[in-house]
């Protein structure tokens, strides 16, 4: 279970400060399949940023599974990020001069997993994923479909409960988008919890729930197949202001 | 994550990101070569004064003619001072005065030297045996000027190096006679190739007994005399006594005394001063290397940024980043220097070659501190983005900002 309680982001510019996040509270199940969205700058990267213990509040809690996160030392986050949490990114974030299986196994090798073992669970990753057959390609030489599927392989081979996307299918076409939903769809099925971040209302209808932010503060909650289009959305949210 | 698998990570990195790693490569080791050609160029001149000076021999006095010389040992005056040294002071010289070991009196004059159709017009010197020992002379065939012909002087010549092979080319020397002035002189040795001493010519001069010289250029004084001390005997000393006696032979001080301490004491601090400058281009040197790396290496820092926000987002621990990092910037850093300490060694063999009168080494010191530097530099900044992947924003980063 995730339960943010009170939380503040807030970055200094000069004199001024900026509130990324001003007190959002929220608690997502496990197993949850959670969308979040919001215009661009109302702060749902921050939020997917702290939710991944890559970024912490500036004040509030965020406890993951009962454990207070904000205040574990840096190392204890990297364990956090290594073992529990999967992070997939809109624009892939492959190592290029690394093969799929390379870098597959990337996470692996900073959890200290023996290399033959390593090798063993990237290729039954990329099994999973559908791309044995490309374990030998280096990014360049894979599509945008597959180079997702890739980076969803590398996410969840350390097997994490909590997966984080951030835009997934924001630099894939309708069709491979669809194949990497499908996919994230089944491992949300097989009992993680699933927090994604997207402008596409397409994206949100398969989410149980979808957060609305704006300005840093959720300001609506809706069921996923309530979703209809993007302007519908918060068109409600600004005719409710 | 072992060591073994950082280099591995790290190796990799290299490898694959050819452009940026050649050209880090190149940055470090052009600040190398440039230390360490530069600086063994400084050495070696340095080394090369010294040893002009060290090779005048060890305690050597030269006394001039006239009140007024105070200028080192380098001009020879060409006579013309009334009551002047002669080579009864030089003999007077040596038998009275303990701590002066070997008195030599020299007169210089130029002339032509001919043999058959070629001439040339040559300093002649006018010497005893005794120069051959003071100045470090060797004889390549023959005799240098025979011992005790002070006063009489015969018509015999050793011929420097360079004159011998213009006059003669192939050919042996001995034996020959050759024409100086008008006097028929018989060639007795050769000597050593030698090259400029303290602006003596001794490749392109003559030697000939001291009273043939002053009886050719109608003269009868000497230019200098030259004193040389026993090892032991302090050069103050042995000057006033010097002094003392001259002085009661000519009636007057009509003579100037120079030790080669004196000479030597204005010479070190010319060659302090070299010293200095060396130091100083060592010193831009030093900055141009780092500056160089330095550039090389923020190149890449953005896109090094990226993967720092990556491996974090991955869950490698900042020790695990710096330490991946770490051993590819020090892996790049090292072979650079070490290139660019092969190359600029090699650079120093070839400059070595083309010009062996100057014998350039690179300094110790130099190396340690450009490979320090090298080492720093690289390391620093290889590192950069990986100390700073704490403030990092890792989706900024993640897009390269």
């Amino acid at each position: 279970m995730i339960r943010v309680e009170d939380l503040w982001r807030t970055y200094k510019m000069g004199d001024q400060e900026l509130h990324a996040l001003c007190g959002v509270n929220e608690t997502i199940e496990d197993g949850d399949h959670v969308a979040i969205m919001g215009p661009s700058g109302s702060g749902k990267s921050t939020l997917l940023n702290i939710l991944g213990c890559l970024d912490s509040p500036s004040r509030g809690q965020y406890f993951l599974a009962g454990e207070d996160v904000a205040g574990l030392s840096g190392d204890a986050l990297a364990d956090v990020r290594l073992r529990r949490i999967g992070f997939i990114f809109q624009s892939f974030h492959l190592v290029p001069r690394l093969t799929a299986l390379q870098n597959v196994e990337l996470p692996m090798i900073f959890g200290g997993v023996h290399p033959a073992e390593r090798r063993e669970r990237a290729e039954a990753a990329l099994v999973s994923v559908g791309l044995a057959h490309r374990a030998g390609h280096k990014p360049n030489e894979l599509s945008g479909g597959q180079k997702q599927r890739v980076a969803i392989a590398r996410a969840t081979v350390m097997g994490p409960g909590l997966l984080l996307a951030d835009e997934p299918t924001g630099n894939l076409d309708s069709r491979t988008g669809a194949q990497v939903l499908d996919l994230l769809s089944r491992l949300h099925r097989e009992g993680r919890t699933l927090v994604v971040v997207t402008h596409d209302p397409g994206v949100a209808r398969r989410a149980d729930r979808v957060l609305v932010l704006r300005d840093g503060q959720i300001v609506r909650r809706v069921a996923g197949d309530e979703v209809t289009d993007l302007g519908s959305l918060f068109a409600e949210e600004l005719v409710s202001a | 994550m072992s060591f073994f698998e950082m280099l591995r990570f790290a190796g990799n990195a290299l490898l694959q990101n050819r452009r940026r790693s050649a050209l880090s490569l190149v940055g470090v080791s052009i600040g190398v070569i440039a230390v360490v050609s530069l600086t063994a160029i400084g050495e070696g001149g340095i080394r090369f004064v010294a040893d002009q000076f060290a090779s005048l021999g060890s305690s050597v006095v030269i006394i001039a003619p006239g009140r007024n010389e105070t200028t080192g040992g380098m001009s020879h005056g060409v006579g013309g001072i009334p009551n002047d040294l002669t080579i009864r002071d030089s003999i007077v010289l040596q038998r009275r005065i303990q701590s002066v070991s070997r008195a030599v009196p020299i007169s210089i004059s130029t002339d032509s030297i001919s043999f058959g159709e070629r001439s040339r017009s040559v300093p002649i010197v006018g010497a005893t045996a005794g120069l051959a020992r003071l100045q470090q002379l060797e004889v390549a065939s023959g005799y240098f000027l025979p011992e005790g012909e002070n006063d009489r002087g015969g018509s015999v010549v050793v011929l420097g190096h360079t004159v011998a092979r213009e006059l003669f080319g192939g050919a042996n020397p001995l034996g020959a006679t050759v024409r100086i002035g008008g006097w028929r002189m018989r060639v007795i040795g050769v000597l050593v190739e030698r090259g400029t001493q303290l602006g003596m010519q001794v490749d392109e001069s003559v030697f000939i007994p001291v009273a043939t010289g002053m009886r050719m250029a109608n003269r009868s004084s000497v230019s200098r005399i030259m004193l040389e001390l026993h090892p032991k005997a302090s050069p103050e000393r042995a000057i006033e006594q010097v002094k003392v006696l001259l002085i009661d032979r000519h009636d007057e001080e009509d003579f100037t005394c120079i030790s080669q301490d004196a000479v030597l004491e204005s010479l070190s601090s010319i060659i302090r001063t070299i010293a200095l400058a060396i130091v100083g281009i060592a010193a831009i040197s030093l900055a141009v290397a780092g500056i160089g790396i330095m550039n090389v290496m923020l190149v890449s820092v953005s896109e090094r940024s990226s993967e720092v926000g990556l491996l974090k987002a991955l869950g490698a621990t900042r020790r695990q980043i710096l330490g991946v990092f770490l051993v590819e910037a020090a892996t790049l850093s090292v072979l650079g220097g070490l290139l660019g300490l092969l190359l600029g060694t090699g650079l120093v063999m070839i400059g070595n070659e083309l010009y062996p009168r100057v014998d350039a080494a690179t300094p110790l010191w130099a190396i340690v501190a450009v490979m320090f530097l090298s080492l720093g530099t690289g390391i620093r900044f290889g590192v950069l983005p990986a100390w700073r992947a704490d403030n990092l924003d890792p989706v900024a980063a993640l897009q390269g900002h």
